[in-house]
């Protein structure tokens, strides 16, 4: 069996915005949601940035009782996916709630939950561990939060990929639907992880970019000669995926089509990144899409703005469009949002399929001085509007060497 | 000394509830916590009284029978 999908809901709590409308104006006025952080331990970085959501209030969405049981990053998802499943209209009656299933990628989950029980435990010597702490913080928790709250009963999986884990989920999604699987999707990712812990684990590693001394909200510079690493960031990005024949039935807004994905691995190392293995991913997914290179209109990179990432994806894309690489726009939205880690692939999928909505095409900010090893247009520092979109692509390239591409092109019936 | 006047502070703390609607016979349940909720909630008790309450199941209903339960370890553990 092989059906059509469709994309009909987006939500998102992010950054650069925390509902579609507001992240793609965001994005396409290049402003930029990395801060120095405020936080209570700001003091023990070396690197006191990120891409944090300040305005996100869990007492707007949720009563004190249920928050008792659901962590910053479920609470993100929830509030994303209430946004998608209303932007999709989207209801299931009973007959259609085992058709229907969630998808999500993390790659933390509750980190948040987990290291406040260290610290009592291995710091303050106290046995005494909150009782909830491994529903909290356990992975999975926020898609089984949305299972239950919209009665999804098929599938319900969440991906841990690194840098890849919602493209993945959102891909996964895909295949259940368009094999016959499921009917309906919930699919995307969540991150909390701006905590002590994970950041100082981040520092070590040494792949976090020094602040901007100037103006920390542009330390984020992919493909500029001056870059130097990610920002790490948190949020939430939940799409409703659906069969293309039930979206047209019941008269829903379509977005696009979820055309193409696939992911496969590079089995090579586990944090070097490799253009061939991004090569080949590319290739399947625009052969499942039954595109070719010139058809794409719009590339959102991985670009994570590392040294050795952004020189490896530029290589990628010649490889796997030749010259048509040249003529097609790629840029890196995570100058603007930072690196959402799990939550990042849908976060950037989504700025994609906006963009096939707008015909409009997000800069890669902080692009001031090229780098001859990066010599595409990566669309600096200056978004475009009234851009032909037919179909677009959005690339995910994780530690660990799962790579992950999604092509969502507009709908024709 | 029973212990119903800190249950119900702590409950109103904790969860945001109406000091109105925490009278000893009302259920758990009626109040909007389920299982997980409580046992958070006897936790962050057994913070504040400093006791222990029991591992094996004890029948919960009301906020009385929570009362009843803490008074009782109360009264052995202060023994």
């Amino acid at each position: 069996m092989s059906r059509r999908v469709v994309i009909t809901g987006l939500g998102i709590v992010s950054p650069a915005g925390s509902s579609p409308e507001q992240f793609f104006a965001n994005l396409m006025a290049g402003r930029s949601g990395i801060k120095p952080l405020t936080c209570s331990f700001v003091d023990q970085l070396s690197i006191k940035i990120a891409a944090s959501v300040d305005d996100f209030n869990p007492a707007a969405h949720f009563s004190k009782i249920q928050l008792t049981g659901i962590e910053r990053f479920s609470q993100m998802a929830l509030v994303a996916a209430e946004q998608a499943v209303q932007d999709a209209q989207l209801v299931l009656d009973e007959t259609e709630y085992s058709r229907a299933g969630v998808y999500m990628g993390s790659c933390l989950g509750g980190a948040g939950t987990l290291e406040d029980g260290y610290v009592e435990v291995f710091k303050r010597n106290n046995p005494r561990i909150k009782p909830l702490s491994v529903l909290l913080s356990m992975n999975n928790a926020a898609a089984s939060h949305l299972s239950i709250k919209y009665h999804l009963r098929g599938p319900n999986i969440t991906y841990s990929t690194a840098c890849s884990s919602s493209a993945i989920a959102v891909g996964e999604a895909y295949r259940q639907i368009k094999h016959g699987y499921a009917d309906v999707m919930l699919a995307g990712g969540a991150e909390a992880m701006l905590t002590l812990g994970a950041m100082k684990a981040w520092e070590a590693l040494r792949t976090l970019a020094h602040e901007d001394p100037e103006d920390p909200g542009a330390s984020c510079k992919p493909f500029s000669k001056n870059r130097s690493g990610l920002v790490l960031g948190e949020g939430a990005a939940v799409l409703v995926l659906e069969d293309a024949e039930r979206a047209i039935q019941r008269g829903a807004k379509i977005y696009g089509e979820l055309a193409g994905y696939d992911c496969s691995s590079d089995s090579s190392h586990i944090t070097k990144p490799d253009a061939l293995g991004q090569t080949r991913t590319i290739l399947s997914a625009l052969r499942d899409a039954h595109l070719q290179p010139c058809d794409i209109g719009y590339i959102n990179a991985h670009g994570t703005a590392t040294l050795a990432g952004d020189i490896e994806e530029t290589k990628a894309l010649k490889l796997a469009f030749g010259t048509d690489a040249y003529k097609t726009p790629v840029s890196s939205t995570k100058s603007m949002h930072g690196h959402l880690m799990g939550a990042t692939g849908a976060v950037e999928f989504m700025a994609a399929v906006l963009a096939l909505q707008h015909q409009a095409v997000p800069p890669t900010i902080n692009l001031h001085q090229p780098d001859p090893e990066c010599d595409l247009d990566y669309v600096p520092n200056q978004g475009r509007t009234d851009v032909p979109l037919n179909a677009v692509m959005s690339n995910s390239f994780a530690f660990g060497g799962t790579n992950a591409v999604l092509i969502a092109r507009r709908f024709v019936a | 000394m029973s212990s119903l006047p800190t249950i119900q502070r702590m409950m109103v703390e904790q969860f945001d509830l109406k000091i109105e609607s925490l009278t000893p016979d009302a259920t758990l349940e009626s109040l909007g916590l389920d299982s997980l909720s409580v046992i958070e909630f006897m936790f962050n008790l057994e913070d504040e009284l400093k006791i222990k309450l029991p591992d094996e199941r004890v029948e919960i209903k009301t906020l009385q029978d929570v009362t009843d339960l803490v008074d009782r370890i109360v009264a052995e553990q202060s023994a």
